[in-house]
């Protein structure tokens, strides 16, 4: 598709013609700002050098094949805020185009600032990773994906994402540009795999194929984890693992929006080396309270979980059991510490030693009951 | 034109449209007069006919019904006696109800007998005016026409700290009304008018029609605006001698706020004005976040609040409810970030605004569940459960990202007979409602915890 060429064009035009005479000058943009700092507009800010003669000017503000909303145009004196000043803006019937009246006290060149909101430039966060063959750190790069659908082409843009340093840039209608914004080195990675019990099948015995336990690499958005400077934005990241003097790619997931401080889980794939079975080994109903006819109208539970572990691979795993436990409930005994996440949910966090099988797998129990249940009762909110 | 009805020859009527920048393809706008002159006394048919400009245009412009009032004044020429007006207009949206004649000048001496819309022709209409007096006589003609409206719009500048922001409201008016106004005094109104029909409607009939049925209870009915009397600067100007911040004057009639900008303006049909109307620098302002899921759902939203009084360098007078975009100026040379945009309700003086801007990802709010217990069972005599208590334990995880410091207003909802209690200051909004208000330095966290405990059935106490 051949791109019919945009044109801003800014037109000074002396104040006693009376029609739209599109004439007089078309001075160039002397300087280009894009600011992708808000997640949902991109402002563009752009300078012109006007020359102004003395008294009333009409500076005609068009274009054609560009997205810009017309609501959004603002024009500011940048030498003389004071003296020179726009004395209204007219907006021509079904054009794309407004003339401002600015009023100069003197004939004079004067820098003038003119922003708006523009659409079609589009920009994405993309993440591409290569973990060390350890997966115990990984380099992480930052690219920056600018998509130009504008209509307007870009030429020495500065651009601004609303962290870091601006940038600048050359970017033409049509073109998509990718710009490596961060890399960071050696930043420490956690590899971990998460079973939930609300997702994977309890017994793997009865499964037709190898139950896989969902991988993750984590790391935090903190100095420590060699982040932690601004929030990180959502995208799509690729995860690399170097092997030898090669990379074979693992998988990719999508990064959710991290302020600083917190943990960012990048699931890439399954890990079928940990096997998992749990088992409820006891389900009783307790201190049941009856109706004059005779039914169950409220009781307890008294509950117990096994979970068998089976780590076959030749290093140490960590695994993070995820359980379930609707309403009230409180526990009685657990063979392993336990983090309580929110009111209905519990998590393990178990390093597994390498070649742990048979009678040397890792047993997870505990005990706990369920109160005042009458079958009713929340599992999330 | 021909109007058989008349007896006299009447002659062709020039169809002028006022010269105006831009009006190449726009259809014709035409308010033609003539004036007819008919020497009573004599008989005989004298036919004058003149077809005078307008010496004088003003429109009263309403921000939230489609009506404008046009006043103008033309300077005819009468004879003494019986003398006919012909006033006509074709593609324009004047209601012909609306349409009212009468003299500035020698006005005890010129009475309008009757008015005549001919049959067979649509926007005529025909006065019959009995002057006293041979010579100049300076008249008025007023009436209503839709296609004219006016709205507000805001910048708002914030300055880095997001403490201070300079305002700057503008006025736009826009002009769809088939006629061009050349050199029009404008006045804009904020107000409540009642109509029982529209006026296009009227306009679009083209003649006086059938009466309209009983008006509804429900009529419509505009914005109400506060009336005061205050001076506003205005910029505006066709020449260099209005090339300076102008007085807007002000006029308080009945329950309406009437800004008449000073000066001249020329709108052509099609065209849209803009015309800066006050600009006001150092007005705080406090970037306020609220949480509420029941009204933004996960979002944390930000606002600007600031009042219009004077201490906030406002307060002159209301503000027109319109659209209003917000900046935040980012580096030593003001390059600008954009915040958001909104529109914003009718500000009367001495109240405190809040614009909502949008979410803001910078600033996090995450509520969990902890704990969740059932408490207290109560039964009946035959053994059923009559009433219970819950007791939620929620932990708030907040976070401010960005480098300035903010103030979030969390608000939780709650229903029944609910007890709180939390070592974290609160206020309850009303029954159902409390919220927590935390300032937050740059990049601070912090973390409350409440335990809300919640009777249901017999256990309600309260």
């Amino acid at each position: 598709m051949k791109t019919i060429p945009t044109i801003i064009a800014i037109l000074v035009i002396a104040s006693a013609a009376h029609a739209r005479v599109k004439l007089v000058a078309l001075p160039d943009r002397a300087r280009v700002v894009v600011s992708l700092a808000h997640p949902d507009a991109t402002l563009v800010e752009e300078e012109r050098l006007l020359t102004l003669q003395k008294g009333v000017n009409k500076v005609d503000f068009s274009w054609r094949d560009v997205q810009i909303d017309p609501g959004s145009i603002q024009i500011r004196m940048l030498n003389r805020p004071d003296k020179v000043l726009v004395l209204n803006t007219s907006y021509p019937p079904d054009e794309n185009a407004l003339v401002w009246e600015i009023s100069s006290p003197a004939a004079q060149e004067e820098r003038v600032r003119i922003s708006y909101l523009l659409s079609g430039l589009n920009r994405e966060v993309v993440y591409r990773a290569i973990a060390e063959a350890d997966e115990k750190a990984m380099t992480l790069r930052n690219y920056l994906r600018l998509r130009n659908d504008s209509g307007e082409d870009l030429t020495d843009a500065e651009i601004g994402i609303g962290y870091g340093a601006d940038f600048k840039k050359t970017i033409a209608h049509g073109e998509i540009l990718e710009m490596l914004s961060e890399k960071i080195e050696w930043m420490p990675v956690r590899k971990v795999l998460t079973w939930d019990a609300a997702t994977l099948p309890w017994d793997p015995e009865y499964q037709k194929q190898t139950v896989g336990i969902p991988m993750s690499y984590v790391f935090t958005n903190s100095a420590a984890g060699k982040l932690g400077t601004h929030t990180i934005l959502p995208g799509k990241a690729r995860i690399f693992i170097k092997t030898g003097d090669n990379v074979a790619f693992t998988g990719e997931d999508w990064v959710q929006l991290t302020p600083v401080d917190r943990e960012v889980k990048l699931s890439i794939g399954q890990s079928r080396d940990v096997k998992v079975t749990q088992r409820k080994v006891k389900e009783d109903k307790i201190n049941m309270r009856r109706n004059v006819r005779n039914e169950v109208v409220v009781w307890d539970t008294d509950e117990e979980v096994k979970i068998e572990i089976e780590n076959f691979k030749k290093e140490d795993a960590q695994l993070v059991l995820v359980e379930h436990i609707p309403g009230y409930w409180k526990m009685e005994k657990s063979s392993h510490e336990f983090k309580r996440k929110d009111a209905f949910t519990v998590e393990y966090n178990l390093t597994l030693p390498k070649e742990t099988t048979g009678d040397k797998k890792t047993v997870v129990t505990f005990h706990y009951n369920r109160l005042n249940v009458q079958g009713n009762e929340p599992a999330s909110y | 034109m021909k109007r058989s009805s008349l007896t006299f020859c009447h002659p062709e009527r020039s169809e002028e449209s006022p010269s105006c920048p831009g009006k190449k393809q726009r259809f014709l706008a035409l308010l033609g007069m003539t004036v007819l002159v008919w020497a009573s006394s004599t008989q005989a048919r004298i036919n004058v006919v003149t077809l005078p400009g307008r010496d004088t245009v003003q429109l009263t412009i309403y921000n939230s019904a489609d009506l404008t009032m046009v006043k103008e004044t033309r300077t005819l020429t009468f004879r003494k006696g019986l003398n006919k007006l012909e006033f006509s207009w074709a593609n324009t949206l004047i209601d012909p109800t609306s349409v009212e004649f009468r003299a500035l000048t020698h006005a005890d001496k010129v009475d309008v007998l009757d008015v005549s819309f001919p049959p067979r022709v649509t926007n005529t209409l025909e006065w019959r005016i009995n002057s006293e007096v041979a010579g100049e006589v300076v008249c008025e003609i007023r009436y209503f026409t839709s296609g004219i409206s006016w709205s507000a719009d805001y910048v708002a500048e914030a300055n880095k700290a997001e403490k201070l922001m300079t305002l700057a409201g503008s006025v736009r008016v826009n002009n769809n009304s088939g006629e061009d106004y050349e050199n029009a005094q404008i006045r804009l109104v904020v107000g409540v008018i009642k109509l029982v029909e529209e006026i296009r409607r009227l306009a679009e009939l083209g003649r006086p029609g059938a009466q309209p049925p009983p008006a509804p209870t429900a009529a419509p009915m505009m914005a109400v605006g506060a009336l005061r009397k205050a001076g506003m600067a205005m910029e505006a100007a066709a020449d260099m001698a209005c090339a300076r911040p102008r007085e807007i004057v002000k006029e308080g009639v009945s329950e309406y706020f009437l800004y008449t900008v000073e000066g001249r303006d020329t709108i052509p049909n099609g065209w849209s004005k803009r015309l800066p109307s006050f600009k006001a620098a150092d007005v705080p302002v406090t970037s306020y976040y609220k949480f509420e899921r029941e009204r933004y759902g996960d979002r944390v939203v930000r606002f600007y609040r600031f009042k219009n009084d004077k201490e906030s360098k406002l307060g002159n007078e209301p503000l027109p409810d319109g659209r209003v975009m917000a900046f935040r100026t980012v580096s030593a040379d003001n390059l600008y970030n954009f915040v958001g945009r909104t529109n914003v309700k009718y500000i009367p003086v001495g109240e405190q605004v809040e614009m909502e801007l949008g979410s803001d990802r910078e600033v996090m709010v995450q509520p969990k569940l902890m704990d969740w217990q059932k408490l207290n069972l109560a039964f009946d005599q035959w053994g059923g459960v009559t009433g219970w208590t819950i007791k939620e334990t929620w932990r708030f995880e907040v976070q401010n990202s960005k480098e300035i410091p903010i103030v979030l207003d969390i608000r939780r909802n709650f229903a029944g007979d609910w007890e709180l209690k939390t070592d974290a200051k609160y206020e309850n909004v009303d029954k159902s409602k409390v919220k927590f208000v935390l300032p937050l330095q740059p990049r601070e966290k912090q973390t409350f915890t409440y335990e809300l405990t919640t009777r249901y059935g017999t256990n309600i106490v309260k």
